[in-house]
């Protein structure tokens, strides 16, 4: 494990490094508090600090209130190594920010039981963080095939409708349905259909930018966005994301099966900043349209002008390469 | 109600009484320093040349600050002092230096010249130890 270690006194420094060296730590030593913070800012940081109370530049109370008041990066476990005495001043050290004080000169194996402790929380925090992430995950996103769920993928295509209006660029809305979804899990079954979705989830995922949004809007229907997406490009590209699911078979446990997907797409220079249902619905009718006109096709919905109501799109087929 | 007298005098006789405790340490704790280093007799020589190196230097530049009357940078010297002493088993000088970094700290600049040559005492008789034991294992 890393562990950072300040002190302005080389002497106890080279004891402490050579110390925790012997105890498995891989150590960096600095000499003040200024190039101890730079250090705990890294990316990959050390998470274990011994901190000298007393140093130039910074104090080892300046670094641990500099550290604690980060609150995006990972949590550093910080043991201030004082000769200070007095209540007053371990207490003035905790509130600090400090987890742990150690008075000068140290005992190695009181230092190592001590950092010991340190791991310990670290491990916790690491728990904590991992199940924290593993919650969110869950929130956001669908179990089956990992998108993003309906919910998080509305949120997403909200901000960033109002994003690349304010930048004045495009963004496209993709609603797509599996044809005749309903006969596979009629057919083999919904463990079947399971693999199906989640097989199709993955092709979606690989025929979009790393930037671009993929959700399952419900069922067998998925939402992609394609962000700042040029006008000219979108059929095209909507183009290519159809063409991945039914340029080949499906392996499944019950043998390849070759499916499509019809799919409705709006983009959003073309209506203006609308709200989010509002467009959603215009994407869903283009893709009713694309069921209706024999499936695994793409249609985009147009408005005749801008500022017609949103109730009355115009639909325009877009011809596409079979 | 104690007033600021009596702080002094208690001070005066805290210091005293370490004084007194201080004179039954020896002034090198050779057997403390080598548990605190494992017995590893390589690093007990790095940390001795670290020491021969720095002491000299941090001691004149206390020097210094104290015959400028210079309150804080006493007391920072005297804490840096304290700390190398005290890891490397300087007992009794860490106590002296301890006690300049205290006065220094209380403002209390008559007693600052008295606590440079009482650190200065201790120091005269580590060193010698110190010296003849680098002597020694480099034999």
């Amino acid at each position: 494990m890393k562990i950072l270690i300040a002190d302005d006194d080389a002497l106890s420094r080279r004891l402490l490094e050579k110390t925790l060296e012997r105890a498995g730590y891989e150590v960096t030593a600095v000499e003040n508090g200024k190039q101890a913070l730079e250090q705990l800012s890294k990316l990959e940081a050390p998470r274990l600090a011994l901190l000298d109370w007393v140093m130039p530049e910074l104090d080892g109370p300046g670094v641990c209130r500099a550290v604690r008041k980060r609150s995006e990066q990972t949590y550093v476990y910080m043991v201030l190594l004082t000769s200070k005495g007095t209540k007053e001043e371990t207490v003035l050290g905790l509130e600090s920010g400090a987890d742990d004080y150690l008075t000068k000169p140290f005992n190695a194996e009181e230092l190592r039981a001590r950092l010991r402790v340190g791991e310990r929380i670290l491990l916790l925090e690491d728990r904590l963080v991992e199940a924290r992430e593993n919650m969110r995950f869950r929130a956001t996103h669908d179990t089956l095939t990992s998108l993003l769920n309906r919910g998080a993928i509305m949120d997403l295509l909200a901000r960033e409708l109002h994003r690349s209006h304010r930048e004045k660029k495009s963004t496209t809305i993709l609603l797509g349905d599996v044809d005749h979804f309903k006969r596979v899990n009629d057919t083999y079954g919904h463990v079947v259909g399971d693999e199906v979705l989640i097989e199709i989830a993955n092709r979606l995922l690989g025929s979009v930018r790393s930037y671009d949004f993929v959700g399952r809007y419900g069922g067998e229907e998925f939402l992609v966005v394609l962000n700042s997406c040029d006008p000219a490009f979108a059929p095209g590209r909507a183009e290519a994301i159809r063409k991945s699911i039914s340029n080949s078979p499906i392996q499944t446990a019950k043998g390849s099966l070759s499916l499509t997907m019809s799919l409705g797409a709006l983009m959003s220079s073309d209506w203006g900043l609308r709200p989010v249902e509002e467009l959603l619905h215009e994407v869903d009718t283009a893709l009713y349209k694309a069921k209706a006109s024999g499936r695994d096709c793409l249609r985009m919905a147009q408005p005749t002008t801008r500022t017609e109501p949103v109730s009355a799109p115009s639909l325009q087929p877009v011809r596409l390469q079979r | 109600m104690e007033g600021l007298g009596d702080s002094k005098l208690k001070h005066g006789s805290e210091t005293m009484k370490k004084n007194e405790d201080s004179h039954s340490d020896p002034a090198w704790n050779l057997a403390e320093l080598l548990e605190r280093v494992d017995n590893d007799q390589e690093l007990l020589r790095d940390l001795l040349n670290i020491f021969k190196e720095d002491f000299p230097l941090t001691m004149r530049s206390l020097e210094t600050a104290v015959a400028a009357e210079d309150l804080q940078n006493s007391a920072r010297l005297g804490h840096t002092l304290k700390g190398m002493l005290s890891s490397l088993g300087g007992v009794r000088t860490a106590a002296a230096a301890a006690r300049l970094e205290a006065i220094a700290s209380a403002g209390e600049t008559a007693s600052l010249k008295g606590a440079l040559d009482a650190l200065k005492c201790e120091a005269a008789s580590l060193l010698p130890e110190l010296e003849a034991y680098m002597a020694e294992v480099r034999h």
